[in-house]
């Protein structure tokens, strides 16, 4: 299989205005080709849209806004998780050989309806996340004495880390206090326990070993990747745990010869601050009982290591974009570029995406 | 269901529960047929909205649904509840805690 490396990125900045998915599909990509060194549209031989949208025909769409004729070009739908879905998918085009150079570009509206699964009936009228949202955090309550301040922290530290991402939807600083007196959306969340829907767009430039090094001096390689889905009804779900995380990052481990001890940084889906939790349980880097404390450690030492970019509470949720943004963030942590949010010596990095209550699962590392 | 009526999707065949109903087994891939629900299940988490509480239910065959939940007093976990369905466009599960 040929070595795949991330070469370029390119974001637009995430906001509550109702985008244009076609224009802000373009916007994230030019920002992503310019970025590289001399990238000829001419080489670009694949390019994948990662969206919820109901518009058709993008992958095409984009390709012609930006003059490129691909070889490979369609859309990728898999919910939350559509971004990284999308970037997996380039990365078998390359590692097979079909293709040299892909472009993935993901790309959500806030006012799309996407976040709810209308398929899945053993949710019957209860269908928004918030449901499914409350499920956890109660049973994580319960199961492993997780506290409210604790599950505060989560949104705090993220709302924190987001004022230095110029890419968030979020600018505003919110202490532990704000977050637990803000309102009460059911008995066992916040509103600013939630991750957000808005509009965004975010893109990447992946090439081959062979034609990386000509396009970036600093490529970072996709070193592991692992994915698993259990069901598409979040009913089926064992509560308490997320099986496809724990399952996923197995397989993302052995894939890239390391274990969770190596990890120097990472951006987890936290949909939900109880998500944040059972993410860097079900990683490996913690254990349920003890997430709280391992994040409130990290919040009183002003450790970034876990969501630098402010998460998807921080940072904001366009579904098929969000995935994209994790790698975009863990890419500039490796490459040095994180200014304000750097992580010290950051040599690999861990991205976590998951969709529908955390039916399925994708992961990703990367090394510089 | 349009009818009140719940009614478990299972395989005349192996015998295999299948939810959300489907009209072929995903085992052995036989036609699917339907039987009576006895109605019953037992909470396996709760929480509550304004003044609903909600939760997800565990009835007959192992089969798992979210719905709103009636009770006087705050639900418990493994407590027994009754379910009622209508359909409007959409499922709509409601259960009622027994001896409340």
């Amino acid at each position: 299989m040929n070595k795949v490396a991330i070469v370029s990125t390119g974001q637009t900045k995430f906001s509550k205005d109702n985008g244009d998915v076609e224009k802000l599909l373009f916007e994230s990509a030019s920002n992503c080709i310019q970025s590289t060194n001399n990238c000829d549209l001419k080489d670009v031989e694949g390019v994948i849209v990662s969206t919820n949208n109901n518009s058709k025909y993008l992958g095409a769409i984009l390709s012609e806004t930006m003059g490129i004729r691909p070889k490979i070009s369609h859309s990728i739908e898999h919910l939350c998780s559509s971004g990284t879905n999308a970037i997996i998918s380039a990365y078998a085009y390359i590692s097979s050989g079909l293709s040299d150079i892909m472009l993935i570009s993901g790309a959500e509206s806030a006012t799309n309806p996407g976040q709810v699964l209308e398929w899945d009936k053993s949710r019957g009228s209860l269908e928004h996340p918030i449901y499914w949202g409350s499920m956890l955090t109660k049973s994580h309550k319960r199961k492993f004495e997780t506290t409210e301040e604790e599950l505060a922290i989560v949104s705090a530290k993220n709302h924190k880390q987001a004022m230095d991402n110029p890419f968030a939807y979020s600018n505003e600083p919110r202490t532990i206090s704000e977050v637990m007196n803000s309102k009460q959306i059911t008995e066992d969340l916040r509103i600013l326990d939630c991750s957000r829907s808005c509009s965004g767009s975010s893109s990447i430039l992946l090439a081959s070993e062979e034609k990386a090094k000509a396009l970036s001096d600093q490529p970072v390689w996709i070193t592991g990747i692992g994915q698993k889905t259990m069901s598409a009804s979040f009913t089926k779900n064992i509560l308490g745990e997320i099986e496809s995380t724990r399952i996923a990052a197995d397989s993302t481990y052995k894939m890239a010869k390391i274990e969770p001890r190596n990890i120097d940084v990472a951006e987890v889906h936290d949909a939900f601050s109880v998500c944040e939790l059972m993410a860097i349980s079900e990683l490996g880097m913690t254990s349920n009982e003890k997430s709280g404390e391992f994040v409130r450690n990290l919040f009183n030492t002003e450790n970034r290591m876990i969501n630098p970019r402010g998460g998807l509470i921080g940072a904001g949720h366009p579904l098929g974009a969000t995935g994209i943004s994790q790698t975009i963030e863990i890419t500039n942590q490796l490459q040095g570029k994180s200014d304000r949010r750097q992580i010290s010596n950051a040599e690999t990095g861990l991205i976590h995406n998951m969709s529908a209550a955390g039916t399925s699962s994708s992961i990703m590392v990367l090394q510089n | 269901m349009k009818k009140g009526v719940f009614q478990i999707c299972y395989c005349k065949k192996c015998n295999n529960t299948i939810w959300p109903p489907r009209e072929i087994c995903h085992i052995c891939n036989s036609k699917s047929d339907w039987k009576k629900s006895t109605n019953f299940g037992k909470i396996l988490e709760f929480s509550k909205k304004e003044s609903m509480y909600f939760g997800l239910i565990e009835i007959d065959d192992g089969i798992r649904i979210l719905g709103n939940i009636t009770s006087t007093s705050s639900p418990k976990v493994g407590q027994l509840v009754r379910m009622n369905v209508s359909f409007n466009s959409k499922p709509n599960y409601s259960f009622i805690v027994e001896n409340n």
